[in-house]
């Protein structure tokens, strides 16, 4: 988290912080601002935006020219990600918490499951855990993946008939049986 | 897929169990961990700030975590040695039925093949071919014995013409009237593919 994030030109240009009402502007503007919100947690590796928090950090907060986003607008901007597939609301939060999707759960499935294949755990027993946080994924792209989003692409993976979820005997928590065949 | 719950047996079940310990137990060391380093910090400080008991008592309280994490490393190498050694057995297992099945399998063939059936099948082969040879004996016998002194008696006639030298001519040539012959016959050709060359030209140009 420590290196920084290198903001397009944009993000210091003052009317970018405030919606435009011209539609087509407004949706170059909404674009705009999905393309950074993206980048920003790709580069930062970040999964999960609560928007009233949000606004106090340097993504929508921009001290340097003292504008900054409402929180309207930003839910305006996700929005119109969650159209597009980039973003999701967590429905329980009522608008002030949403996954972003830098690269969507279908992605996130193929990734981890030519991990499994690659790695030969086709048919190994795995926590969910592990898979996110522990040492055997370390360095890999999904380590640290948020739990959300990991459980839907696991999820995915079951639909297609590569894994199954289950329960331990005792606890909550899941694991995953991987079936195998590539892709 | 088919029947997909039939996927997960009662050994994975408890390899998820094992599993899910390891993970409480890395989960609870990484919270050790973060503690004693606080006490570290406390400790610091109440040096810092000239109580000594305090300091002591954070370093204490610090070994001890320690002494916790030490004890938790062993129990996680437990844990991972009987999971490996669950999921080895559990190949083993596998290689084990599929020996068995492979040996099912040839036995199955084997009884296919009885020994009295391929030794009947060998008598029978035996005999096809006794048989076969019997007829291509009287076959070809049929042949040898009508034909085979005419065939021989031929190819020695061929091979005797072909042994003759050529005949010495009888009649003496003249050979004078066949030069002129052929030198007249020769120089009538010439001019004749002259004459066509020069017409191919002609019509060419």
């Amino acid at each position: 988290m420590t290196d920084l994030f290198n903001f397009p030109s944009i993000h210091n240009f003052p009317p970018f912080y405030t919606l435009q009402t011209q539609p087509t502007t407004r949706q170059t503007q909404i674009a705009l601002w999905s393309e950074i919100i993206l980048a920003y947690f790709m580069h930062h590796k970040l999964y999960r935006l609560e928007l009233s928090e949000s606004l106090n950090g340097e993504l929508f907060d921009n001290k340097g020219i003292k504008r900054r986003l409402k929180l309207g607008t930003l839910q305006c901007i996700i929005d119109a990600m969650v159209k597009q597939g980039t973003a999701e609301w967590d429905l329980q939060s009522k608008k002030n918490v949403a996954l972003i999707y830098w690269r969507k759960p279908e992605e996130w499935a193929t990734i981890i499951n030519n991990w499994v294949f690659n790695s030969g755990m086709t048919n190994s027993i795995l926590t969910v855990y592990e898979i996110a946080h522990g040492d055997i994924t370390e360095g890999l792209d999904f380590h640290g993946l948020d739990q959300t989003i990991l459980l839907k692409s696991l999820d995915i993976l079951v639909k297609r008939g590569l894994a199954q979820l289950f329960q331990g005997t005792s606890t909550e928590d899941m694991g995953v049986k991987f079936f195998g065949t590539n892709g | 897929m088919g029947n997909k719950t039939s996927k997960i047996t009662s050994q994975d079940r408890a390899i998820l169990d094992l599993k899910i310990q390891r993970d409480k137990l890395i989960q609870y060391q990484k919270k050790l961990q973060v503690i004693s380093d606080k006490e570290t910090e406390i400790a610091k400080q109440a040096l810092r700030n000239g109580n000594k008991r305090g300091a002591l008592l954070a370093l204490k309280k610090k070994k001890y975590q320690e002494q916790l994490l030490k004890k938790t490393d062993s129990q996680l190498l437990n844990l991972e040695e009987l999971t490996q050694s669950i999921e080895f057995a559990l190949v083993e297992k596998d290689v084990l039925s599929g020996l068995e099945l492979g040996n099912n399998i040839l036995k199955e063939i084997h009884k296919e093949m009885t020994i009295e059936k391929v030794e009947k099948l060998m008598e029978d082969t035996a005999d096809a071919i006794a048989y076969q040879n019997e007829i291509e004996e009287l076959l070809s016998g049929k042949i040898t014995r009508e034909d085979e002194d005419e065939i021989l008696e031929e190819l020695r006639q061929i091979e005797e013409e072909q042994l003759e030298f050529p005949r010495i001519p009888t009649t003496p040539l003249n050979i004078a009237d066949v030069e002129i012959q052929s030198t007249s016959q020769q120089k009538a050709k010439s001019e004749t593919v002259q004459k066509e060359t020069k017409k191919l030209e002609v019509t060419l140009i």
